[in-house]
């Protein structure tokens, strides 16, 4: 089989797994073994998808904001905040990995900080911030920066010594290695690190839209579960759950990019 | 026998080298291991010298003293008539391993120390372009690490060490992980490198034909702790072919009799 054949059959699997879940979801409606409140019928998400991307009657989709407007909202909360964790997550497990002392002193703090459910801080920065964008933000930053720390000391730790050698034979001054080796060598595990983070600020943000998060995804499915409005809480469940998916896969394609010799060298 | 005051490109005076001894190897819950005792070599410019001995007698070790890697625990060793306080590019090494950085190109891998040395871009690019031609791999330039096989990386790490222009190249067991082929053919390329450059090798390894073959001096280190056992001078490398030359059997039978020596027990002198 060639490659394109390959490529058909993968698709082909994927739509065909999607397509069995709907059918199942849809017989479980249609046989009416919960009430309607529990389990909306495939139909009525389909409708409220485009009932939440329309005007109508004066009323702009769900909350006075258009479905795409709420998912903005999320991603761009996802967005700042994993590029905040990611660039500190990076900056801080670059020192605990190459300073001892820095080591015994924050690493606790990270897998502390890492153990928390971000729930439990974000009262402290309501707080602290008030309840507009900078504590939901900052909720992601918080959430997002342990792995990508985690990762990057783990793997600036684990860099060969020759490499390090090598670099100091050719020239290197020993505060070029950080940037000109350890990073570099690192990146694997880092980018690794970096999936995880998105993946946490993905399933923070919902949390993190619980206070005042209209516009958001979050904000929306809290609105819907107040009414009982299954069918829109569902909705946001998988608008959600398709756009993670999708960030997935570009971060994925980026570190093959990134990364070519990942598991070559 | 040379003159105290000929310029000489490694000098080691009485250098021994003890882990555990001070803080910085730390050995936890074992004695001190003594990896080398009271060394005293010199490696004149230009020699070619191998340092051949049975596994673990500690010739890794002493080129990464050279190398400036690891520091001893008694003697000196000197380069240039400077004492190593660590490492410089004007030590070029090549590792059992070729450890070319993954995330450069062949080119840029070669390019890293003119580099760091400030060269600029242009000049850069014709000094890589000049040494990946010295070792067979001007094809390869655009090429990433992986996708070269086992004896072109290390070709590639060759011309890496070589591109910052070093006094002495320094070379650990460097075809060790090589098939037979491909370090025969290597080990012919070294030599001619060696000869067109004129630069000091210094190179160990455990193989005896090795250090024959390349060797204007082989030096054989005994069993741990390392102590020198024999000092060689050798012509062959000079020969057009070392290996059908007449002395090359009485040479290689020294020297493996030096080695089986060290390697058991017995006390040499």
């Amino acid at each position: 089989m060639g490659v394109c054949g390959a490529v058909i059959r993968g698709v082909g699997l994927r739509v065909g797994a999607v397509l069995l879940l709907a059918g199942i979801w849809w017989a479980v409606a249609a046989a009416h073994v919960w009430p309607e409140v529990f389990v909306p019928s495939p139909g009525s998400v389909w409708d409220q998808l485009f009932l939440t991307s329309s005007v109508r009657d004066g009323q702009r989709g769900y909350s006075g904001h258009l479905l795409h407007e709420h998912l903005l909202a999320s991603l761009r909360r996802i967005g700042l905040g994993s590029l905040y964790g990611v660039a500190g997550g990076i900056a801080l497990g670059l020192v605990i990995g190459l300073v001892p002392t820095v080591r015994a002193l924050l690493g606790p703090l990270v897998t502390f900080v890492r153990t928390l459910p971000p729930l439990a801080y974000f009262s402290l920065l309501i707080i602290w911030f008030g309840i507009d964008e900078t504590p939901k933000v900052t909720l992601l930053f918080v959430a997002a920066l342990p792995p990508v720390a985690v990762a990057t000391a783990e793997a600036v730790r684990g860099v060969h010594e020759d490499y390090l050698h090598a670099a100091r034979s050719l020239g290197a001054r020993r505060w070029q290695l950080p940037f000109q080796i350890v990073l570099p060598s690192a990146l694997p595990e880092v980018i690794t690190g970096i999936r995880v983070a998105v993946g946490v600020a993905y399933t923070t943000v919902v949390a993190a839209e619980t206070v005042n998060g209209v516009p958001g995804i979050g904000g929306m499915i809290r609105d819907a579960q107040r009414y009982n409005q299954t069918d829109v809480v569902i909705l946001g469940l998988l608008v959600i759950g398709a756009s993670g998916l999708l960030i997935d896969a570009l971060l994925q394609l980026t570190a093959r990019l990134l990364v070519p010799w990942r598991g070559k060298a | 026998m040379r003159s105290p005051d000929e310029p000489l490109a490694v000098r080691l005076s009485g250098v021994s080298l003890v882990y555990g001894s001070r803080g910085r190897f730390p050995r936890r819950g074992g004695n001190p291991v003594e990896a080398l005792r009271d060394i005293d070599a010199t490696v004149g410019i230009g020699e070619f010298v191998t340092i051949v001995g049975p596994s673990g007698c500690g010739k890794s070790t002493l080129l990464r003293l050279v190398a400036g890697f690891a520091f001893p625990t008694g003697g000196q060793v000197a380069v240039s008539g400077v004492p190593v306080t660590g490492p410089g590019p004007d030590r070029g090494v090549v590792f059992q391993q070729p450890r070319l950085f993954p995330w450069l190109s062949v080119r840029r891998n070669v390019e890293f120390g003119p580099r760091m040395a400030g060269m600029p871009a242009v000049r850069r690019r014709e000094r890589a372009a000049e040494l990946l031609e010295l070792v067979g791999l001007s094809d390869s330039a655009g090429r990433r690490p992986y996708e070269l096989s086992g004896g072109m990386q290390q070709r590639a790490a060759i011309a890496r060490a070589l591109a910052p222009d070093p006094a002495i190249l320094l070379m650990d067991e460097p075809f060790a992980a090589l098939d037979a082929l491909t370090r025969e053919r290597l080990q012919e390329e070294i030599r001619g490198i060696w000869q067109t450059t004129g630069k000091t090798v210094l190179f160990v390894t455990h193989s005896v034909d090795e250090a024959v073959y390349l060797g204007t001096r082989i030096l054989v280190l005994s069993r741990r702790p390392g102590r020198l056992v024999l000092d060689q001078a050798s012509d062959l490398p000079l020969a057009s072919d070392p290996h059908t030359h007449p002395a090359f059997t009485s040479v290689r039978e020294t020297i493996a009799a030096a080695v089986r020596r060290s390697a058991s027990d017995e006390e040499v002198t």
